[in-house]
């Protein structure tokens, strides 16, 4: 495998993870998020710190770079969780670019707009994928259950949810916190990958791109948000080439899919569902 | 704290408070009608910039093999802006028509339009990043010389004099505090549309039908309002006032493909003010214009936005629906 391809599977991973996170909150809570890719940074920057300043073990860096993101998402979740709909994600919006331009303007502390170099590479393709691959199976597992099942029903219906004994507010707590880990932990990966980080790089294109993804695959389908980020990272790679369309293809995709297929590519089903014609794959209980 | 610096950073800051009023009533009034926060009212802004910066210089349309097409003349600027404000008030129906119009007719989400509306906002960023290249822009320093001149006679019988020997057009109120005539300009054109788009609203057909559709866009629809009709005017409209928007700021600071990203602090002011209220479009604009002008005045420039979020976030916690949001029903 050449070192484009290996950095390929790389991004995948880590895109992989991040939309993993952004799709437990958006598809499987309800919870439009516009601002995700702070925690991103936030899991970027804490790693990049500790493993450079302080000279920690790269492996306990990524791991507190999510519980930092955690931690932020806590204190951010308490007042605005209350908020519903578009104001959510409008809360979001402004909150995702506070923490840019905290860290654009805190110079003595992330060295400001300039970006923070040297990032040792620790994301080879092994990190990258073992993150993937145990990540993903705790996700999968999460949403079967009863967690998961929670989520769901006060995504479906809020007021039969709580009216059922499920203590929504709490849940909707719990689904933050866990999407700004997976989002602290893409971010920290991404460091590792690029080895120099920028607050610009955590925007809220980037943002949007993590939503975007999510409804791409399908709402409440996590296999169709890793194939819908597998298909939008792939895609960003082929268009390389023509760059300067890159972007111009990529807004206009947006439209099209939005105009053509709004349910995403597997709308709420996953992918097994429709291998059901197997043996082993026959309907289960549905959750 | 000196008393001019502060009187002075009033005066700008309502200068620019106007300018984001103009973007911001624009935006307001698409989520009174739609519910939903039209991303790519930045792109409308940019694209009356750039109608008004080509025909303000004139340019020369050629084929990659240099293979000369076409020239355009220079137009003064009361051809430029009208053509401007046309043309963009025209790509905002076409967008709504071909970007939003199928999917409101397929589903009742927001989210969806907000991302397709994402989408139509990168497109037009990078078309104009692929057509006319990236680089920062300057409108003619002399395109209101005509409009100026005419100010200046009115101000002059006002009792204000132009600082002597300034090239910038500068009035002295006194106590070493001046104002630029391209604010006060701002500042007549802002007051001037807001107060006709008030007009049109309150006292005409069109705008009891568009009240109407605000209060419940499918109960006017039943009652007999053509709302896909009323759909266009309300972005045409929209488009118009995004482009004035546009073509000051690209005069006050300059034009790039990139300039529609000041919508987000117009956004915020709709939200401050009450998503969907038009007068609290225009209150929000100036306490944001007002906040930001003040931050940079006496703490630091760099500090404006921080400062904008932050209104945001905290007006979001303290009073979600804005000043002048009254109840979810009575957005207008």
């Amino acid at each position: 495998m050449s070192g484009y391809q290996e950095g390929i599977v790389v991004l995948l991973c880590i895109n992989c993870v991040a939309a993993m996170g952004v799709s437990l909150l958006t598809g499987f809570t309800g919870i439009f998020t516009l601002g995700h890719a702070a925690y991103m940074a936030l899991g970027a920057y804490t790693t990049a710190i500790m493993t450079v300043r302080y000279h920690v073990h790269w492996l306990p860096a990524i791991v507190a770079g999510g519980v930092v993101a955690v931690l932020v998402a806590w204190l951010i979740g308490i007042p605005t969780l209350r908020l519903t709909g578009d104001y959510y994600a409008i809360a979001s919006i402004g909150l995702g670019e506070a923490i840019r331009l905290i860290l654009e303007n805190w110079q003595s502390f992330t060295r400001g707009a300039r970006g923070f170099p040297g990032i040792g590479s620790y994301a080879s393709r092994g990190v990258a994928v073992t993150f993937f691959t145990v990540l993903g199976i705790l996700m999968f597992n999460l949403l079967s259950s009863r967690l998961g099942r929670e989520l769901k029903a006060s995504r479906d219906d809020r007021v039969a949810a709580s009216l059922m004994g499920f203590n929504t507010p709490a849940s909707r707590m719990k689904a933050l916190l866990i999407s700004a880990f997976y989002c602290g932990i893409a971010g920290a990966l991404l460091g590792g990958y690029m080895n120099f980080i920028q607050p610009s790089m955590f925007d809220m294109m980037k943002s949007t791109e993590l939503t975007a993804v999510v409804v791409f695959g399908g709402l409440g389908s996590m296999s169709g948000t890793l194939l819908g980020s597998a298909i939008v990272t792939l895609v960003m790679e082929v268009f390389r080439n023509i760059s300067q369309y890159r972007m111009l293809i990529y807004g206009g995709l947006l439209v099209v899919i939005m105009v053509l297929r709004p349910e995403g590519l597997l709308g709420n089903r996953e992918i097994w569902s429709f291998l059901s014609f197997l043996p082993g794959f026959g309907p289960k209980r549905r959750g | 704290m000196q008393f001019s610096t502060l009187f002075q950073q009033i005066i700008n800051g309502l200068s620019l408070g106007s300018v984001y009023a103009l973007i911001a009533v624009g935006y307001s009034l698409v989520y009174s009608i739609l519910s939903f926060s039209n991303f790519a009212h930045g792109g409308f802004l940019v694209i009356g910039g750039y109608i008004c910066y080509g025909l303000l210089s004139g340019f020369e349309v050629v084929t990659s093999t240099q293979q000369h097409i076409f020239t355009m003349p220079a137009f003064n600027i009361w051809i430029a802006s009208l053509s401007a404000l046309v043309g963009a008030g025209v790509v905002a129906i076409l967008t709504e028509r071909f970007a939003y119009k199928p999917i409101r007719e397929r589903t009742s989400m927001t989210l969806y339009l907000l991302i397709a509306s994402m989408g139509v906002s990168i497109v037009i960023e990078n078309i104009f990043v692929i057509a006319v290249g990236g680089r920062f822009r300057a409108l003619p320093p002399d395109s209101f010389q005509d409009i100026f001149a005419v100010l200046e006679k009115v101000l002059g019988y006002l009792g204000m004099n132009r600082v002597p020997g300034s090239s910038s057009q500068l009035f002295d109120l006194g106590g070493g505090v001046t104002v630029s005539m391209f604010d006060i300009l701002s500042l007549i054109v802002a007051v001037f549309f807001l107060g006709g788009l008030q007009l049109f609203l309150t006292r005409t057909r069109w705008g009891l039908s568009i009240r109407a559709a605000a209060y419940d866009l499918r109960t006017a629809g039943l009652m007999g309002v053509n709302v896909a009709f009323l759909i266009g005017i309300v972005f045409f409209v929209a488009g118009m006032l995004a482009a004035i928007g546009g073509i000051f700021l690209s005069f006050r600071y300059t034009l790039y493909p990139q300039l529609g990203g000041i919508t987000t602090k117009a956004f915020v002011a709709a939200v401050i003010g009450g998503l969907g209220s038009l007068p609290g479009a225009v209150v929000g604009s100036l306490i944001l214009g007002l906040a930001e002008m003040l931050t940079a005045g006496f703490i630091s420039s760099q500090m404006r936005d921080l400062v904008v979020f932050s209104m945001l976030v905290v007006m979001l916690l303290v009073k979600p629906a804005g000043f002048f949001g009254k109840q979810i029903n009575d957005k207008i």
